[in-house]
């Protein structure tokens, strides 16, 4: 043994909560609506045909018709945000709401947000790609869309509508955005760079990603969705006397290498899985659900979990049956679902729950959290 | 108890250099990297100049990786993060072994391959699409890129949080060590010329024709420019206990958000981010000995970024050198060169000079540019500036073993 492997004592970590969240996704408008959806099981999918003038790959997807941004946040200053950009300010507005954490000048600089994404809004930067082929001189692009095309945009609006000026990251991690920008966010806390944070994810519809999830996703329909949590560490929870919705009990993980085959793959998984429960001090037996990103059987992300979980039999929660393929937010709205379910619902209450993600390259992540539900006089509810 | 971090392996793949040994030797030497672009056809553009890295061979670094099933970034990303890695000496295996992943900064990813995409679209339509292609377009790539390359089983987090965004790689990697969370880092960034930013920068005036001049009076915009930084990192005791090459401690960073406009950058906010960086490291202003710049030569980031170490240091700042000079602006990646030249910088006892250097601004009069001539210097702390579109600073400080 290394002196590096000798465990040092520690005192126990500082405790994580998510004391808000916000969605906006054809499943629902807010926590509230989202919960209902969810819990019902009712079905995103919804007619898309008359959304772009670009022919798509179905006439439906689990998208937002009928979205626009001023609906929400009037006209001033929005005339130029693109949709990635749109969903997430609505998004984190909504989680703000639905939190007790207040921003003020007191605290502005020490709250922050970690937005996970898979490549920015692909239309923006796509689309301005496209006008220095087919513009009379290639320079012909427009200036004051050139902040669209990178992946930090969302966030960087975000910061500047909210007043934000703490830590203000953008992870690029598709299936994995949503566990990768909690785990990021939890040692941001920890490390004592914020005092709390916005995590979540977000990803646009447009024929774009239709294509591109039909094309290179085994024909999955498309969808669009913006998650954001508050998330804060346990001091200003405390001082509050707020039932959080839910603490951040383990966020694990590893990567891979496909080429090493299903089986290898499959055990890497497996024991990041186990080292999130160990790290979080629960057993399989004790969860109530799983939400895993994988659609079903037949892959090393439910292979994993068919090992690590053993005799257990914990709910599956597969959102993404209800909301569709939405690539960097469908690990944030796996999240969401298992707080969907707790907020409604008292007898849930302390009760852990897993959240799985892989991608097709091999990165994969493991979370536990345990929820509370919320009362009618909690904020926001 | 927090552990100390060391920088032990260096990994450019740079227009001036692949290698750590013949980048330094161009950090000295003051070489330029900028060529006429290649990487597509600039003959419709006013301005054809930038910082491509013709010389870079995918299939002459890398062991694992097929360069075929993976885009110009993560190429650029897994190639830095193996020369790092074979820089620092480590046994490969147990290194695979370990509790080891990386943490790579990146503004526009995949670019070459969304504009390959985009071409498909324009001569065909998005039905035409290559899946294949596709499927090579997550930014998240570039570290699972990183991670695959070297059979590293830890954390493998893309932030692209644009041109800053090497040091928010940077501090996480540290914090990930400095925590007991990882026993080895690779960190860095990553980006490929492409014509959207080309032009882009065109047309919001900030791209310059021939040279990219920082802090000159004269000075006119950036050039855009690529490659591939990487930083390996382990504990102190393990570096020690190997016996390995030391170039650097990393001693804190400090990350904040202008949360002001995505474009112009905000002196006070700027102001602020050193400060923090100062505090997290735990060292006063008067100790930095040198501030490798963000320095991207557009009169208004050199404006902004004189003003803020003027407000930070006073009247009489550290030397300040932009190698932006030499490299073009390699966006994602810019700030990993930082890292990279302060850490050679701090090992070999040199400050790298801003080259193309003519004429002092006198609206900057207390700025020492270390015009045109790498200056030897002792130097026990460096502040590495990293700034970005939406306001994201990261400021990483990095010090002599003491």
């Amino acid at each position: 043994m290394t002196t590096d492997q000798i465990p040092v004592s520690e005192s126990p970590p500082t405790p994580l909560y998510i004391t808000g969240w916000g969605v906006l996704s054809p499943l629902g408008d807010g926590a509230r609506e989202f919960s209902e959806a969810v819990v019902q099981g009712r079905s995103g999918l919804v007619d898309v045909s008359g959304m772009f003038d670009e022919e798509l790959p179905g006439d439906k997807a689990f998208a937002l018709p009928e979205f626009q941004v001023r609906t929400y946040l009037g006209r001033k200053g929005t005339s130029f945000f693109d949709r990635s950009t749109s969903l997430a300010l609505i998004a984190s507005d909504h989680a703000l709401k639905d939190t007790g954490l207040e921003v003020t000048d007191d605290n502005r600089d020490q709250v922050g947000l970690v937005l996970g994404t898979t490549t920015g809004s692909i239309k923006s930067t796509s689309d301005y790609s496209r006008e220095t082929l087919t513009q009379q001189r290639p320079y012909l692009v427009n200036p004051v869309l050139f902040p669209n095309t990178v992946m930090n945009c969302a966030a960087g609006q975000a910061a500047i509508w909210h007043r934000l000026k703490g830590v203000n990251a953008t992870i690029a991690g598709g299936q994995l955005a949503g566990l990768t920008a909690l785990r990021y966010a939890s040692r941001t806390l920890r490390w004592g760079d914020a005092e709390a944070l916005l995590v979540g994810a977000v990803e646009e519809f447009s024929p774009h990603t239709a294509w591109a999830t039909h094309l290179a996703a085994d024909a999955a329909t498309a969808g669009e969705a913006a998650v954001v949590f508050v998330v804060e560490s346990g001091e200003p929870t405390a001082a509050a006397r707020r039932r959080p919705d839910a603490e951040i009990l383990a966020v694990e993980l590893t990567t891979a290498d496909p080429e090493q085959g299903a089986e290898a793959v499959t055990a890497a998984y497996a024991r990041c899985i186990d080292r999130a429960l160990r790290t979080a001090g629960v057993t399989a037996d004790e969860l109530w659900a799983v939400a895993p990103g994988s659609t079903g059987p037949g892959d090393p992300e439910e292979a994993a979990l068919d090992g690590a979980l053993g005799t257990a039999s914990p709910t599956r929660l597969r959102v993404k049956e209800l909301a569709g393929e939405c690539h960097a937010a469908a690990g944030a709205l796996q999240i969401a679902a298992v707080l969907a379910h707790h907020r409604g619902a008292p007898a849930l209450d302390g009760r852990p729950a897993l959240i799985t993600s892989a991608t097709r390259e091999g990165a994969f992540g493991a979370a536990v959290i345990r929820g509370w539900h919320r009362d009618e006089t909690d904020n926001g509810s | 108890m927090r552990r100390r971090v060391v920088i032990t392996g260096l990994g450019p793949v740079s227009s001036i250099g692949i290698g750590a040994e013949s980048f330094a030797a161009a950090l000295q030497q003051g070489s330029s990297g900028i060529s006429p672009i290649a990487s597509f056809d600039a003959a419709g553009f006013p301005h054809r100049m930038a910082g491509e890295v013709p010389a870079f061979e995918p299939k002459d670094i890398l062991q694992v990786l097929d360069p075929q099933q993976w885009g110009r970034t993560s190429l650029f990303a897994a190639a830095a993060a193996r020369l790092a890695a074979q820089d620092s000496g480590i046994d490969p295996a147990e290194l695979a072994r370990s509790r080891a992943g990386s943490s790579i900064g990146t503004t526009s990813g995949e670019s070459q391959v969304i504009e390959k995409l985009t071409a498909q679209w324009v001569d065909g339509g998005l039905r035409d699409l290559d899946p294949a292609l596709v499927r090579q377009t997550p930014a998240s790539r570039l570290a699972t890129a990183v991670n695959r390359e070297l059979g590293l089983t830890g954390d493998a987090i893309t932030l692209s949080t644009a041109c800053s965004a090497s040091n928010y790689a940077l501090g996480y990697a540290y914090a990930a060590i400095a925590t007991n969370e990882a026993d080895y880092m690779l960190a860095g960034g990553a980006d490929s010329v492409c014509r959207w930013a080309h032009a882009g920068f065109y047309r919001l005036g900030a791209l310059t024709e021939h040279i990219c001049t920082p802090f000159d009076r004269d000075r006119s915009g950036i050039l855009t420019g690529e490659g591939g930084a990487a930083l390996f990192l382990e504990t102190l005791e393990s570096a020690e206990r190997r016996g390995a090459r030391i170039y650097a401690e990393v001693l804190g960073y400090g990350l904040n958000c202008d949360a002001n406009h995505m474009v112009a950058p905000d002196a006070d906010s700027i102001a602020e981010c050193m400060r923090r960086a100062h505090r997290k490291a735990g060292i006063d202003a008067s100790q930095v000995d040198y501030i490798c710049a963000h320095g991207t030569g557009t009169p208004a980031n050199d404006a902004m970024e004189t003003r803020a170490v003027m407000d930070v240091f006073g009247e009489t700042p550290p030397p300040i050198s932009s190698i932006k000079s030499m490299l073009g602006h390699t966006m994602g990646a810019a700030s990993g060169f930082g890292a990279i030249a302060s850490a050679l910088g701090i090992a070999n006892q040199f400050i790298p000079p801003t080259i193309n250097f003519t004429t002092p601004d006198p609206q900057m009069p207390a700025i020492d540019p270390v015009p045109n001539v790498a200056r030897p210097a002792r130097l026990r702390v460096v502040q590495n500036n990293g700034f970005a579109f939406g306001g994201n600073n990261a400021i990483t400080i990095l010090g002599e073993v003491a």
